[in-house]
Parts: C-alpha cells; structure tokens; sequence
C-alpha cells in the first residue's frame, strides 16, 4: 500500500509542526490526519459505537467546531492535492461507515467530526497502542500536538461569551429534562406516524348516544382502579368521537392488542355494550377516526345563533369582538324586551329583594330594537348609564348599544355552524348609514354562509362550479345529488365529458349575466325572477322582472327560472282562476307573468301577487247560483249586465258570495275582466242563449225556458228532475265487461248509471244504454222512460194529423188559449162537456208527451184538441212551438206547418204568428213570470210557492166560483201548463207511462185514466206546481171572465216586455 | 388512584390544555398544574394562565392507558405524556407570547390542538 511510504514523510511534519503556530503547509498539516487515519482504520472495527454517539453530540457542539472544521478543511484540500490519499481514505473507512453519509454535505461535517473524534481517540490510543507505536515513529511528538490543540480549542471556547455557552449549554441538555420531548414528535410528519401492522389494533363498540364522554371517563377510572393489579387492563387507549352533530356517535374505539382484551375492559361498564357486534377499524382508516377539522375562526362580523339564555335561543347574533383565544366573543343581537309590560308584580320577592324568576310564560316577545323611552316607563331603575349622544344603555344587567343588546359569551353556548343566517334576519344587523340606506356587510354574511351547507340546494341539472379544492374551475351540470355529494357531468375543462363526484361544500351555482333566474330558499326575495346582470363571486345581482329593482342574493338561492311563461298557467293557478288570498279576500286571475300573478280582488282592486302569496284556489263551483236584482237566477257563464254606472255586460266567470266576477272579452282592461255584487247586474239573457245554434235560437225567445234556467239547453234530453228514475232499479247489463250481471242502480246521470252489482260488492260505471231494467217483483223487463217514448211517438203521429186540424181552425186558439179565461166565459159548457176528457187528456198526454220529449207532448194536445179542433191545434202548434222538444224533436214539426204564426216567429210564434192579440198577450204572459211579479217572481224564485198557491188556488177556487168547475180546472191546466210545463216537466211527465196506455188505447177513455198518473208521476212538486199553478193562477185570479181580464191585464205587460 | 376520572356532574368544569390536550378538572389544573407542560405553561395557581392556556372548547376524548403503545398516542404525539384523559381536539388558540416562550425556552414547537395543523399536512 502507499500509505506506509507516505506515512513516512509525515515524521518531518511534526518538527516543523511542533511549534502549532506556523502557518501550516498542507503537506505538514497533513501528517496528523494521516496518523490519524492510520490508526482509525485498525480501530474502526472496534470503536464503531464509540463513533457514532459523539457524531450526535457533534451538533450541538457545532460552533466550537466551526474553526476546527476549517482547519480540517485545509487538511481535506491539502490531501486532495496530494492526490489519492483521500480516495483511499474513504474507501477503506467504507467498509464500515454508511456509504450515504458520502453523498450528503453533512458528510463533510461529520467526517469532520470523526476526524477529530479520532483525533481524540488516536491521542488516546497512540499512548497504548502498540501498532501505531510502531507506525509512528515520532509517536510522542504527535502526542504533544495534541494536547497543544486541545489547548486552543479550550481557550477558543472560554472566549465565546458566557451567553453562548449558556446557549450551547441549554441545548444540549434542554431536552433531556423533559424527557421524551414534544419538540421531538412535532418534527415527525404525521405520515410517519401511519399505523401499521405492529400498532394494536382499533375495535368500535357500541355505546349510548350521548354518553361517550362518560363512557370513557369509566374507562379511564378501571384502568387506573385496576393499574398494578393482575387483573390490570390491557388496552393502551380508549376514545370517543361523539357530539350532536357527528357521524361517529354512539360508539367508542379502544385500541388493544386483543379483542379479549377489551371485553375484559369494557365488561358491565355502563352505557357500554361491548357484546354487540364489535368492529374492528382498518388500518388505513385508523388515522380517519381522529381526524381534526378546524372550526373556522370566528371573525368580528361573522353571524352566529345564540343556545342560550332560552329567550333567545335560535336567534342570530352578530360577532363583533373575539378574545384571543377564540373561545370568548361579544356579540350583538336584537333584543327581546317587554320591558316589563308582563312582569308578575306579585312574584314572591326572595331575601334580597330581587324578584324570583319565574320561567316566562307564553310566547317571548318580539325581536326590537332597544327602547330607551319604553324602558323608562316601568323600569327607569333598571335603565342606567345612558349618554343620548352614545346610544349606550345599561338595562337590567345587560348593555345596550344602538338597540342592540351586547354580550360576552362563550363559544360553547353559541351555534357557529350552519348558522344559515336568512338576509331577512341580517338585515336586522345592516348598519344603517347616515342617508338612511343600508350598508350590509354580505362578505361577513357569505363568510357566515360559506360553511353552512344544510341550505343549499342542488338538483340535477343544475349548472354549477367547483370553486374549492383539487376540481377548482371545474364545471358542469348537476347529474345527481346524495346528501352532500354532487355528480356532475363536466362540460368544460380538461376534464370533459367525464362525471366526477363533488362536496356540496367546494361548490356554487354558476350563472350568466342574462339569465331568467328565479330566487328560491331562504331569502326574503323569494320567488323573485329577475335577469342577472352583475356576478361576483358567488353574489349574484338581478334585475327583479317586476319592479325592475336590483337585487343581490347569492347563488345557491337562485334557480334558473323555468322556461318563459306565456303559458297562461304558473303551477296551478290559471288565467281566470279564483284564488284566495286571505281569508276575506278573493280575486280573480287577470294575468300570469312568469313567477307572479296580477289578480283582480273583489274590491276591483289589482294587485301582484306571488303564487306563495296565494293561501288557496277556489275551485269553480259549477252549480253556484245568485240571484240578479231582480230576483232571477244567476248563474255561471250567464251573461248578465250591470244596472247602471257603465252597464257593462259581461259573462259570469265566478260567482263568490255577493261577488260576480264577469269577463267581457270585448274589454281590454283586466283581461276582461271585471268585479261587480250581484244586487247590481240583470240577466239580460237566457240561459241558453249561451250555445249558439243555427237558425234563429228559439229556446233563448221561449219563456218557458226562461223559467228554470237549470234545464240543459235545448229540450232535447228530456231532463228529468230531482230523482233520475232509474235510481234504484234492478237492472241487469247487456253489454259491456259485466254483461249479463244483476244489479241496482245506485247513482245516475242522463247517459251513465252506476249500478251495484248484486254479484259482487262493486259498484261499475254504466251506460244506461246498456242497462235493461228489470221489475223488482216480477223480473220482467221493462223501460222505465218507455213509457213515455210510447206515448211521445204516439202522440207525435196524433197530434199531427190533428194539428192539422188545430191548424185550420186558428180561431181555436183564443179559446184554447186560455181557455180557462175564453172558455170560462163563453165556453165553459163546451169547456165543460169537454172539460173532463180533454182536461184529462189534454192534460195527461201532454204530461207525458213532455216526459217523453216533445213528441209525446204535442200529441197530448193533440188528444185534448181532438175533442176541440181549434183547440187543440193551437196547443198543438203551441205546445210544440215552444217547447223546444217539439221542436227538436221534429215530430212537432207539423205544428209549424199547421199554424203559420209559429213557424213565422221561431219562439211564441203563436203570439205574433197568430196575430191573435189574446195569444199574443198570453205567450208574454208566460214570459211574464218572469219579469213580472206576480208570474215571474213566484215561479221562479219558488215553484212551490206556485204550486201550492196554484193548487189550491185552482181546485178549490175554480172549482168553487167556476160553475163548471171540472171544467175549468181541467182545461186551464191543460192548456196553460201544457205548453209551458211540458218543456220543463217534460222528465216527469215521463212519468206518464200510465198515459202510454190510454195513448195506446187511443180513445178519449184511455186518457181520463192517463191523466191523474200523469199528475202523480210528476212527482216533483216544482212541476206540479208549475203546471197547477199557471192555471189555478190565472183562474183563481179571475174565476169568471179569466179570458177578459187575463188578456187585458196581460197585454200591456206583455207589450212591454 | 382514580384521579384523573371525572364524575358526569364535573364535565363542565372541564378544561383542555391547549398544547398536549389533556383533559382535567379547571380545578385540578389550579391545584398541580398541567402534567405534561408545566415546565412552560406554569398553570399552577395562576388562574390567567390557566384561562388564555386550557379551554373549555374540546371534543373526542381519549382514555390513554399506555402512551408508549398506543398508537393513539403516537399519533396524537402524545406518547411521552403521562396517561390520562386527552382530547383530540382543542379549541382556542394558545396566546402568541406564551407560543414564544415555549419555543425559545423549552425547544418545544407548538402544535395547535385545534385541527388547524393536521390540514396541513
């Protein structure tokens, strides 16, 4: 080896070295290390413990090294130079020194360190060992220079100030008397500290909710009872992770080896049930269960919900001050003072004189500002402290600043999260500025908000941002929302067309300046839709669409607004509909924008409201009535006109109590629509006026029709009144899915039966088309409006040909007309002889025929005319003329032909037709009832009024005066009621099957029975009435010239009408 | 020695220091100071101190029965402490000088218990 040569020359060194303070050539320098090298390579084996504890001392000892270091240095240098010494040097201290320590420049240090160690060492050594005895061959001069740098090295050290040392000192004892130190385990990253197959392990057991606090305090209390015991616990920890608000509770974790190990801990521990199933947590999850989150600092401004004192709790309170600490604030709120207004002045006083509390009974009072003037008039004792100029009070105990109340409190008795501050409630805290104008601090509130996630809302759709963590700036659409996850398809980015999941937490709703959105959630301006026209951050402004105001709200409140309206619906309100809106007040829809309704009230006031303003909608009462100013019926879709004022006419949209709400598309104001009472409008038309027909409309001419509005427009369907007959019936099904079953009909319309069937306990839909019904006794078949069609078509093939007949002698009519009236005076034998059959007859058929329809009416007459041609005819034309039925039916048709007159004037043609005054004035009279108040006001308004008048009017009064009083009774009503009834009694006539048969027999004979059924079928009093009445009425009236008087008190009216 | 339970009727009166959150009695804290950090806290009998260093705002207990084992411990950094009660979380913020002196004077670096160091890393 070259060393041994080299090593040779160091012995020149030490001579010229000895001195120690030559400034010294590498080349003499240089021998010491080499000695030292020597014998640190035949010690290195051995010493290698030694090396290593001094290496660590050798940091703190840094500074006193520093000179040495460079010393050493000069030494590195002059080696290199010297060429390979060095190279060899490290190789062969490779062989038991960590390669690495090469590498790095601490390596230099502490090869320095070592250097010098060795030095030590070599000092030491070289006394006893004998190698480097042999070695060196100066071996005591090297000795000597040792001691000489120790020398140096000492006196460097006293130079240093006394505060160093202090330093160095402390350092390098400073840990030793905390022992294991904190500063140690602080400088350990906590990925170091990840748990690992060799830590115990972590088992969940199921705990009391709640009582995981107490739960671990009990297990601390074992441990430490059992702690030196043999039964001593041997679990290394225990920990809980509950609290109102967290996922984790109602479980504890312990951390021992073996499970066993925490049954025998946890065994009849309260609140603590370690038998249920226990979990055991991985190992990656571990660190997981203790993880921290920072509870964001409060910041003065911030808005926080106090728990307590009670009388408060819930309410916002804003921070103005925080303690260092964070864990005391002063907040203000608005207070809750009712100065006193409600105290209990007999309060038992305690010893102190102070009124014993007493818990606060009903509801706390209102948030208000601070009142210095109501303060002072119960409790100005209370009141104290007060500068006007301030606006600082003390009251009761607590201060009062600007009407707010200021506290300290601690944080624990306050809600910091999700604190969800609606802009309602803060702007009870917007400090309001000199002018008046509110200055609202939305950084403090969004900071309050930001947290909070309970109160935003996403819905798939939705186009939102990732404004917070690893995604920010991502964005894209809303696919799905679970709890506090979003899906979101990202549109734009890197990330396209790929659905990542998102906390609710890092993301806001994106909108653009333009956008139609419309304010949802929990701020006053909900429901708002405006454009957007200013985003920053997550503030949004818009234009509110009405009112054109600007607004700010933040964008987790806003939606994007649905499509455009145009719709004429906004949810479930449409145009025109009745709403209420509170409880005395409706309106009516006049308008619907997109997010808001104008509404007509019934004090034809128009107003904006919000659907949300809106308590309710008033279905359309279809069947509502009201009656006009005078008296008559009013109805929906009736056209009515108001008396007076602008007499503006309108249709009835709805009727509300005394309130019409009418539409006149001709008006542009209100859609049309505007509000009158029903005590100011007319009906100015029939109810059938309504369904346009072509041809002259005769039934909105007919005073028939005018008298029970009710009907269905035309006569067509024979509308029976009050009970459908087949109510009740047995029937059985002839077609259909339940063909062939047996059942009863239980509920009836015009086309529809509901029949339950006998088979089972259903009750189906069926049309009655379909039904066949049975005879409960018999179980023979029968139709029960057959009857009456069988009469109708009689009737119509009679009554035609005697029409004709009727036709021919016109002149009939007066007589026929009223004939009470005519046939009273000069008639009244004939009448009489007559009477009976053609009472009977006129009257029965004519029952029926109406039932049936108008066919089986116009027979009736026609029956009747048979004895009296003229008569008949006239009622025959008349009958059918009016009653629409005949009409529609077209078996009256003849009617028209045969008398002139009706098919000249569509409704009473026979009055104009006829030319005959008397008629004339008759028909009027029919409409008379209703305008005028003998006729109109009775019948319409009660038929039973009339009925009952009529009755005994008729029967007994005529009767009774009328000297044939058969006679009269029977014609009158036949004639009279004939007509006018026949339309409206048509359904009950129906009844008239008795009828059919006298029909079928065809003679006069047939009829007298016919008759009385006819009468008694009707059931309805109203029909009864109606018939009876109108004759009785008019014969009662005048019992002995009914004609004469009839005609002359009618025509005027009639005239005028 | 049950001392460092704590009957249910004394929760409130609990405190946690905010540098090795153990958890005891405001009163005990009085009485013997904090165990593992009275060398620079010096809460015993200072009733100040003991206010600006514990707080009452803690949550996650922990029953800590051997602090050399537990990995718990270890990674609370709470092996080398005495067994007791810990939480895991302390709310509160130390006060900067006192953070000062334990920085100089004990070579200790603080580690705030109230969950804003364990973001960091």
């Amino acid at each position: 080896m070259a060393s041994p040569s080299e090593d040779v020359s160091p012995p020149d060194s030490p001579a010229s070295d000895g001195s120690g303070t030559m400034p010294s050539p590498g080349r003499v320098d240089g021998s010491p290390a080499i000695a030292r090298r020597q014998s640190e390579d035949r010690l290195d084996a051995g010493n290698d413990d030694e090396d290593e504890d001094p290496e660590e001392e050798g940091e703190e000892t840094a500074p006193r090294e520093d000179d040495d270091d460079e010393e050493d240095e000069e030494d590195d240098d002059e080696e290199e130079i010297t060429g390979h010494r060095r190279k060899r040097r490290r190789e062969r201290r490779n062989q038991f020194l960590d390669v690495e320590a090469e590498v790095d420049e601490d390596e230099d240090e502490n090869e320095d360190d070592e250097d010098e160690l060795n030095e030590l060492k070599d000092n030491f050594i070289a006394d006893t060992h004998p190698d480097d005895l042999a070695d060196l061959p100066v071996g005591g001069e090297t000795d000597d220079r040792r001691h000489r740098e120790l020398d140096r090295r000492r006196e460097m050290e006293a130079s240093l100030d006394a505060e160093k040392q202090a330093e160095i000192l402390r350092q390098r004892y400073a840990k030793i008397r905390t022992g294991r130190a904190l500063g140690d385990s602080a400088v350990v990253p906590k990925r170091l500290l990840l748990p690992s197959v060799d830590d115990p392990s972590i088992w969940a057991v199921r705990c009391k909710e709640g009582k995981e606090r107490e739960a671990v305090f009990a297990i601390m209390k074992r441990i430490e009872e059992r702690m030196g015991t043999k039964e001593e616990l041997a679990i290394t920890s225990a920990f809980e992770r509950g609290g109102t608000h967290s996922t984790m509770k109602g479980f504890i974790y312990v951390e021992a080896q073996r499970q066993a190990d925490i049954m025998v801990a946890l065994t009849d521990l309260m609140n603590v049930y370690p038998r249920t199933k226990m979990m055991l947590v991985e190992i990656k999850e571990m660190p997981d269960l203790l993880r921290v989150t920072k509870t964001p600092a409060l910041e003065p401004g911030a808005y926080v919900r106090l728990k307590r004192p009670p009388k408060y709790a819930g309410d916002l309170a804003q921070v103005i001050d925080v303690t260092d600490t964070g864990l005391e604030l002063r907040v203000r709120f608005v207070p809750r003072l009712d100065y006193g207004l409600h105290e209990d002045v007999n309060a038992p006083t305690d010893a102190f004189g102070a009124k014993r509390k007493r818990p606060v009974a009903g509801p706390r009072p209102p948030q208000r500002l601070f009142s210095e003037v109501e303060a002072r008039k119960r409790h100005s004792k209370l009141l104290g402290g007060g500068t006007a100029g301030a606006k600082s009070w003390n009251y009761a105990g607590d201060e009062y600043v600007n009407g707010y109340c200021e506290k300290e409190v601690k944080l624990q008795t306050l809600i910091v999260k999700d604190v969800n501050p609606t802009l309602e409630e803060v702007t009870r805290f917007a400090s309001g500025a000199e002018d008046g104008t509110e200055n609202l601090d939305l950084n403090a509130l969004a900071a309050s908000l930001k947290a909070s996630t309970a109160n935003a809302s996403y819905l798939p759709g939705d186009i939102i941002e990732v404004y917070e963590g690893e995604q920010k700036g991502v964005i894209g659409k809303a696919i799905s929302v679970q709890a506090d996850i979003v899906t979101m398809a990202v549109s734009e980015g890197d990330l396209k067309g790929q659905t990542i999941e998102v906390p609710v937490k890092g993301l806001r709703k994106r909108f653009r300046n333009g956008d139609h959105v419309k304010v949802i959630g929990g701020s006053r301006f909900r429901d708002e839709v405006g454009m957007v026209v200013k985003i920053s951050e997550d503030r949004v402004t818009l234009l509110s669409d009405h009112g054109n105001t600007e607004i700010t709200v933040f964008s987790k409140d806003l939606r994007e607004a649905s499509d455009s309206g145009g719709s004429g619906t906004l949810g479930k309100f449409e145009l025109w509909d009745l709403v209420q809106l509170d409880p005395s007040t409706v309106a009516c829809i006049v308008k619907v924008d997109r997010e808001s309704l104008v509404v007509l009230d019934q004090n034809n006031q128009t107003r904006t409201v919000m659907p949300s303003q809106i308590s309710n909608k008033l279905e359309k009462r279809r069947h509502a009535v009201a009656t006009d100013r005078n008296g008559n019926e009013i109805r929906l879709d009736e056209t009515v006109k108001e008396n007076g004022g602008e007499a503006r006419s309108g249709k009835i949209i709805h009727i509300h109590r005394a309130y019409l709400f009418l539409r006149n598309p001709s008006q542009n104001e209100n859609a049309g629509v505007f509000v009158t009472r029903t005590t100011a409008v007319s009906s100015v038309a029939a109810k059938g006026a309504v369904t346009a027909s072509t041809g002259p409309d005769l039934t909105s001419m007919n005073p028939a029709m005018k008298r029970n509005p009710a009907t269905g427009g035309d006569m067509a369907p024979p509308k029976s009144f009050g009970r459908d007959r087949s109510i009740g019936q047995t029937v059985t099904i002839r077609k259909g899915p339940y063909k062939g079953l047996l059942g009863i009909v239980k509920e009836a319309t015009d086309s529809n039966a509901r029949v339950e069937l006998h088979t089972k306990n259903k009750t189906v839909n069926v049309s009655k088309d379909d039904l066949a019904f049975k005879d409960k006794l018999t179980g023979q078949e029968f139709n029960p409006n057959s009857r009456g069609g069988f009469g109708g078509g009689r009737g119509g093939a009679t009554p035609r040909g005697r029409g004709g007949l009727g036709s021919a002698t016109p002149g009939g009519w007066d007589g026929g007309r009223t004939p009470g009236a005519a046939g009273g005076v000069e008639r009244t034998p004939a009448w009489g002889a007559r009477t009976p059959a053609v009472a009977n007859g006129g009257r029965t058929p004519a029952w029926k025929s109406s039932g049936d329809n108008a066919g089986g009416r116009t027979p009736g007459w026609a029956d009747g005319s048979r004895t009296v041609n003229p008569y008949d005819g006239s009622r025959t034309s008349y009958g059918g003329g009016n009653r629409t039925p005949a009409w529609s039916s077209g078996a009256k048709t003849p009617a028209y032909g045969m008398s002139d007159a009706f098919a000249a004037g569509s409704k009473t043609p026979g009055y104009s037709g006829g030319g005959n005054d008397t008629w004339g004035s008759k028909t009027p009279a029919y409409q008379q009832p209703a305008s005028n108040d003998n006729w109109g006001s009775n019948q319409q308004q009660s038929n039973n009024g009339w009925g009952a008048n009529s009755y005994d009017a008729p029967t007994p009064g005529v009767n009774m005066s009328a000297p044939t009083p058969a006679a009269m009774n029977a014609p009158t009503p036949g004639a009279y009621s004939a007509p006018t009834p026949a339309p409206y009694n048509a359904p009950t006539p129906a009844a008239a099957p008795t009828p059919a048969p006298g029909w079928g027999g065809g003679g006069g004979g047939g009829w007298g029975a016919p008759t009385p059924q006819a009468m008694d079928a009707p059931t309805p009093g109203a029909q009864q009435g109606y018939y009876a009445a109108p004759t009785p009425g008019a014969y009662g009236a005048m019992p002995e010239t009914p004609a004469a008087n009839w005609q002359d008190d009618n025509q005027p009216r009639y005239t005028d009408n | 020695m049950t001392e460092n339970f704590v009957p249910p009727g004394q929760h409130r009166n609990l405190r946690a220091c905010m540098v090795c959150s153990i958890v005891m009695t405001q009163s005990r804290f009085l009485k013997e100071g904090c165990p593992n950090c009275e060398d620079f806290l010096h809460l015993q009998g200072n009733q100040d101190a003991l206010y600006d260093c514990t707080s009452q705002v803690f949550e996650g207990l922990i029953a800590l029965a051997d602090p050399s084992k537990s990995w718990v411990a270890k990674w609370q950094r709470l092996d080398g402490y005495v067994k007791g009660v810990y939480a895991t979380k302390v709310s509160g913020q130390l006060p900067d000088e006192v953070v000062a002196v334990m920085e100089d004077e004990a070579r200790i670096r603080y580690i705030p218990r109230d969950g804003s160091a364990t973001e960091a890393d």
